[in-house]
C-alpha cells in the first residue's frame, strides 16, 4: 500500500511538472522559429518554419501529442538538432554523462567529509575544528563557475595533468572517460564536502552524547571502536538524508560544471534546450531529470530502512 | 582511509595511462561554440550550420576569399546581354559523397526546390526566377526580370546540390559534393568531417580528418588550445585575446563583415526627430568603442556595410564624427537642452554588444542622455525587438552576404527586417535600381548612394565591423578569410 501510494504520488508530479515546463516555455518570450531563423527573419519566413515544426497547431494539441507520445515511450524529436535526433536519443547519450559525474563527486565528497567529520567531532573546539570550519565556509562560497576555470588553468594548461574538457567516449576510451571527469567532480565535490562536514560533525556530536555511547565506553571498547562501529553508524541516517538531497541537487544540478568543462551532459542538453525553446527536448530533459530524483529518493528510502530498522515500523504506520 | 589511497592510486594510473585525446594523425580539432542546427540546404538557416556546411556542399558558383564568384559545379556561365538567361556548363564526374555521379538532373532538382515558396523560406530570394531546365546538358535559368543578385545567391548554402535520393536524412547526414564528409555527429559534443576521397578538385582537402568540438564557454576553448587538445578556434572573443597574444599561437586578424551597429527605432519619440538621430551619432565616440570593447581589433564603420564588401563600400564615418559639443545643440534644438532618458536593450549572449552598449551609455550621459541598461536573453531579444520592433535602442551585429543588395534590403520601407523602421522614398527606389542594374560600375554607385542616405538620415548609429581573431597552432596553414560566414577547412594543413 504504502509503494503504491508512493508511486501514483510520483507519476501525479512528473505529470504536473511536464505541464509547468511546457506552459511556463509557452509564455516566455521568444520563439523557436525565430532563434532558427535569427537577425534574417521575416513573417514568410517564420511561418514556414513553423508550420515545418508544428508550432501552428493549439497548444493544448502539442501538448497532447507530446504526452500520448511519452505514455509510449517516444518523447519526440528535437526541434534544434537538426529535425533527425530524437529526444530520447540525445538524453540517452547525456546520461552517461551526469550519472557518473554526480556519482564521483558525491563519492569523492563523502571520501573527505566523513573522515574530517569524525576527526572534528572528537577534537570539538579544537584549533583543527576551528581551521577546518573557516575552510569549508569558503569552500561553500566559492563559485563554480570560478573554480572550474581556475582548475583547468592550473591543472589542465599550466601542469598538463587532466584534459581541459575534451571527454571521449566511454566505450571507446573509458580511462579517459574517467581522468575528463576527475577535475570537473572535484569543483562539483568541494562545497557538498564543505556542508557535509558540518552535518557529519554535529551528527557525531549529538550521537556521541548518548547513553549508549557512555555504556560502550564504560564496556572498555576502544576509542576508534567507539566513534566508528557505534557512533557513526546511528549517525548515518542524518548523513546519508543530507547526501541523498546532495546527490539529487547534483543530477539536476551540473549545467555550470557541465558548460565549463564543455562535456556533453544532460545539464547542458537542458540548457541549450532551454535557450533554443527546443520545447520537446526541455520537456525530455526535465521529465527525466524529474525521474531521477524520484529514484533517488525512492532508493533512498529503501537505504533507511536497511540502516536502522526502526523506520521500517514507522513506514508502515503511517 | 585506505580507500582514499586506493582510489589516489587509481587516478593516478589513470592519468599516466589514459591522457586527454591528443589530436589524430594528419588531423585537426577545432573549437566552435554551439551546434549547426541540421544540414539541409533548404530547412537550415543558422550561421552555424552554414558555417559548416560550406565544406560538406558545393553549389554551381562559390565564393572565393576575395568575395569573387568563383566557379564550382559549374565550370563558366554565360549571361544574356539582357540579363535574362544564365547558361552554366557543368562539371564532368563530380561524384556525390554516396559515390554516384551528379547529373544536370540533379541540379535542377535541387534549385527548382530552392526556388519554390511553398518548400522553402530561402525561396524569397529567388522571386524573379522564371524557369530552369537541362540544354545540352547545360543548366539554362530563365529570369522574368533582371536580378544582378542572382549570381551572388547562388553562392550561399540553400543552392548546394545534393542527390535527390538523399533527400530525407539531410538534416543529419547531410549529402553533398564538397571536399569533406560529415561522418559523426555527436550533438552538443562533437562533429567528424572525413576527407572525400573522390573530390573533384584532386589535392583537397589537406587533410584526412577534422574534428570540431563544441566548447561553449569560450574560457575553456582558450584554455583547450593552450593546452593543445585544440588547435583553433575560428573566431574568439576579443576579451580574451590577452590570454594568446604572447604565446606561440598564430592569431589571424581580419574583417568580419559583420556590421555592429546601435539601432534605434526611427518610430518612436523621441528619435522620429533627425536632430535626436544625429546628435546621437555625435555624441558617440567610435575610436573609444572599438577600443574598450574589442580591444582595439575592429574598423569604424558610418553606414550599413562593412570595409570588408571592398568593392561596394563607400567611407561614411566623416558624415557625423565625434562632437558633443555638436550634439548638445542638435538636442536644445530639437527641444530637448536638458536630455532624456530611454532604454537601450543589450543581448546577453553577445559580450561584445554588451560592452559597447555600456560605453555608449557612458558617452550619452556627457550630453545628457540617461540611458537604462536592460540585458535580456537571445530569444526575448529575437521576439521583441527583431520581430515586434519593441524598443528604443538596441546594439546588435548584423552579418554581412556577398551582395550589398542583400544587406541594404534591410532598409526597405516595407521590409520585415528594418528594425530601425527606416522609411525613404528616395532609398526604396534606389534599391529597386540596383536590383535590376547589370553594368557594375552603375551598381557601384548606386550601392555607394544608398550608404550615403542612410548615413545621412542618421538612421541608426553604425560602430564597427569588429575584426574576425582566428587563433591557431603555429603549424597550421592555409587558413582563408571570406566576406561570408564560412569556415574554409579544405586548404588547411599542418606543416611537418
Amino acid at each position: 500500500m504504502v509503494w503504491l501510494r508512493k508511486i501514483t504520488g510520483m507519476l501525479a508530479t512528473l505529470l504536473l511538472v511536464s505541464m509547468l515546463t511546457f506552459f511556463v516555455l509557452y509564455l516566455i518570450p521568444g520563439d523557436p522559429a525565430l532563434l532558427i531563423l535569427g537577425t534574417e527573419a521575416d513573417e514568410q519566413a517564420l511561418d514556414l518554419v513553423r508550420s515545418q515544426l508544428g508550432l501552428d497547431r493549439p497548444l493544448v494539441s502539442q501538448f497532447a501529442g507530446w504526452l500520448g507520445g511519452v505514455i509510449q515511450g517516444d518523447f519526440g524529436e528535437s526541434i534544434t538538432f537538426s529535425r533527425g535526433y530524437s529526444v530520447a536519443s540525445l538524453i540517452a547519450n547525456a546520461l552517461p554523462v551526469t550519472i557518473p559525474l554526480a556519482l564521483m563527486a558525491m563519492v569523492l565528497s563523502m571520501l573527505v567529509a566523513i573522515p574530517l567529520g569524525i576527526l572534528l567531532a572528537s577534537r570539538q573546539g579544537g584549533r583543527l575544528d576551528t581551521i577546518v570550519l573557516t575552510l569549508s565556509q569558503a569552500g561553500l562560497s566559492v563559485p563554480a563557475f570560478w573554480l572550474g576555470i581556475l582548475m583547468i588553468q592550473y591543472f589542465a594548461v599550466d601542469l598538463g595533468w587532466f584534459p581541459a574538457g575534451d571527454m571521449p567516449r566511454w566505450s571507446s576510451n573509458p580511462s579517459g572517460a574517467l581522468v575528463s571527469l576527475v577535475l570537473p567532480s572535484m569543483v562539483l565535490a568541494l562545497p557538498r564536502a564543505a556542508i557535509l562536514i558540518r552535518i557529519v560533525r554535529t551528527a557525531m556530536l549529538e550521537t556521541l552524547g548518548e547513553d549508549y555511547i557512555r555504556t560502550a565506553r564504560g564496556k572498555g571498547v576502544r576509542e576508534f571502536a567507539v566513534h566508528t562501529r557505534h557512533a557513526l553508524k546511528n549517525a548515518m541516517i542524518s548523513i546519508s538524508t543530507i547526501a541523498g538531497i546532495q546527490l539529487v541537487q547534483l543530477l539536476a544540478g551540473t549545467v555550470i560544471v557541465e558548460q565549463v568543462f564543455s562535456l556533453p551532459g544532460l545539464g547542458r542538453l537542458m540548457l541549450s534546450a532551454v535557450l533554443m525553446r527546443d520545447l520537446p527536448l526541455v520537456q525530455g530533459t526535465v521529465f527525466i531529470g524529474a525521474a531521477l530524483i524520484f529514484l533517488v529518493n525512492f532508493f533512498l528510502d529503501i537505504f533507511y530502512t536497511i540502516l536502522d530498522p526502526r523506520i521500517r515500523g514507522v513506514g508502515q504506520n503511517g | 582511509m585506505s580507500k582514499f589511497l586506493m582510489l589516489s592510486a587509481l587516478i593516478l594510473t589513470l592519468m599516466l595511462t589514459g591522457c586527454a585525446g591528443t589530436p589524430t594523425e594528419n588531423g585537426l580539432v577545432v573549437a566552435i561554440p554551439t551546434d549547426p542546427e541540421g544540414f539541409h540546404p533548404h530547412q537550415s538557416v543558422a550561421a552555424a550550420s552554414a558555417e559548416i556546411a560550406f565544406n560538406i556542399y558545393e553549389g554551381l558558383v562559390k565564393a572565393a576569399p576575395n568575395g569573387e564568384i568563383v566557379p564550382a559545379l559549374a565550370t563558366a556561365w554565360d549571361i544574356s546581354p539582357d540579363g535574362l538567361t544564365y547558361t552554366f556548363t557543368l562539371r564532368e564526374g563530380v561524384k556525390f559523397h554516396n559515390s554516384r555521379e551528379m547529373t544536370p538532373d540533379d541540379v535542377v532538382y535541387c534549385l527548382e526546390r530552392l526556388f519554390d515558396s511553398d518548400v522553402t523560406a530561402k525561396a524569397r530570394d529567388f522571386t524573379t526566377v522564371e524557369s530552369i531546365e537541362v540544354q545540352n546538358k547545360k543548366i539554362v535559368i530563365q529570369l522574368e526580370r533582371p536580378n544582378s543578385v542572382f549570381l551572388a545567391l547562388l553562392t550561399e548554402f540553400g543552392a548546394g546540390i545534393y542527390p535527390p535520393e538523399a533527400e530525407e536524412q539531410l538534416s543529419s547526414q547531410p549529402v553533398g559534393t564538397g571536399p569533406y564528409v560529415l561522418t559523426t555527429w555527436e550533438p552538443n559534443n562533437e562533429l567528424v568531417l572525413t576527407k572525400f576521397e573522390q573530390y573533384w578538385q584532386e589535392d583537397l582537402p589537406k587533410l584526412n580528418q577534422v574534428r570540431l568540438k563544441i566548447i561553449p564557454e569560450p574560457a575553456t576553448a582558450v584554455n583547450s588550445l593552450l593546452s593543445g587538445s585544440v588547435n583553433l578556434i575560428p573566431r574568439l572573443e576579443a576579451d580574451y585575446l590577452h590570454q594568446v597574444e604572447d604565446t606561440e599561437l598564430k592569431i589571424i586578424d581580419s574583417p568580419m563583415n559583420l556590421v555592429q551597429l546601435m539601432a534605434i527605432n526611427n518610430s518612436v519619440e523621441p528619435f522620429d526627430d533627425l536632430r535626436v538621430r544625429q546628435a546621437l551619432n555625435y555624441a558617440i565616440n567610435r575610436e573609444e568603442i572599438i577600443e574598450g570593447a574589442a580591444w582595439g581589433r575592429g574598423t569604424a564603420i558610418g553606414s550599413n556595410l562593412s570595409p570588408a564588401m571592398a568593392t561596394w563600400y563607400k567611407d561614411q564615418t566623416s558624415t557625423y564624427p565625434y562632437n558633443p559639443e555638436k550634439a548638445r545643440e542638435l538636442l536644445a534644438e530639437a527641444g530637448y537642452p536638458n536630455g532624456f532618458s530611454a532604454t537601450l536593450h543589450l543581448p546577453a549572449p553577445y559580450p561584445l554588444h554588451r560592452s559597447a552598449g555600456e560605453i555608449i551609455a557612458n558617452q550619452l550621459t556627457e550630453v545628457g542622455i540617461n540611458l537604462d541598461l536592460e540585458v535580456i536573453e537571445w530569444g526575448t531579444w529575437l521576439e521583441q525587438i527583431n520581430t515586434n520592433r519593441e524598443y528604443e535602442l538596441t546594439v546588435v551585429g548584423l552579418t554581412g552576404r556577398l551582395d550589398p543588395h542583400t544587406i541594404l534590403n534591410r532598409y526597405q520601407s516595407d521590409s520585415g527586417r528594418n528594425i530601425s523602421y527606416f522609411s525613404s522614398p528616395e532609398y526604396d527606389d534606389l534599391l529597386e535600381q540596383g536590383a535590376i542594374e547589370s553594368d557594375p560600375d552603375l551598381r557601384q554607385e548606386i550601392y555607394g548612394e544608398l550608404q550615403t542616405i542612410l548615413a545621412r538620415e542618421a538612421s541608426n548609429v553604425y560602430i564597427m565591423d569588429p575584426s574576425q581573431l582566428a587563433v591557431m597552432s603555429p603549424d597550421i596553414e592555409g587558413w582563408n578569410n571570406y566576406p561570408v560566414y564560412v569556415l574554409d577547412l579544405a586548404p588547411l594543413d599542418r606543416a611537418r
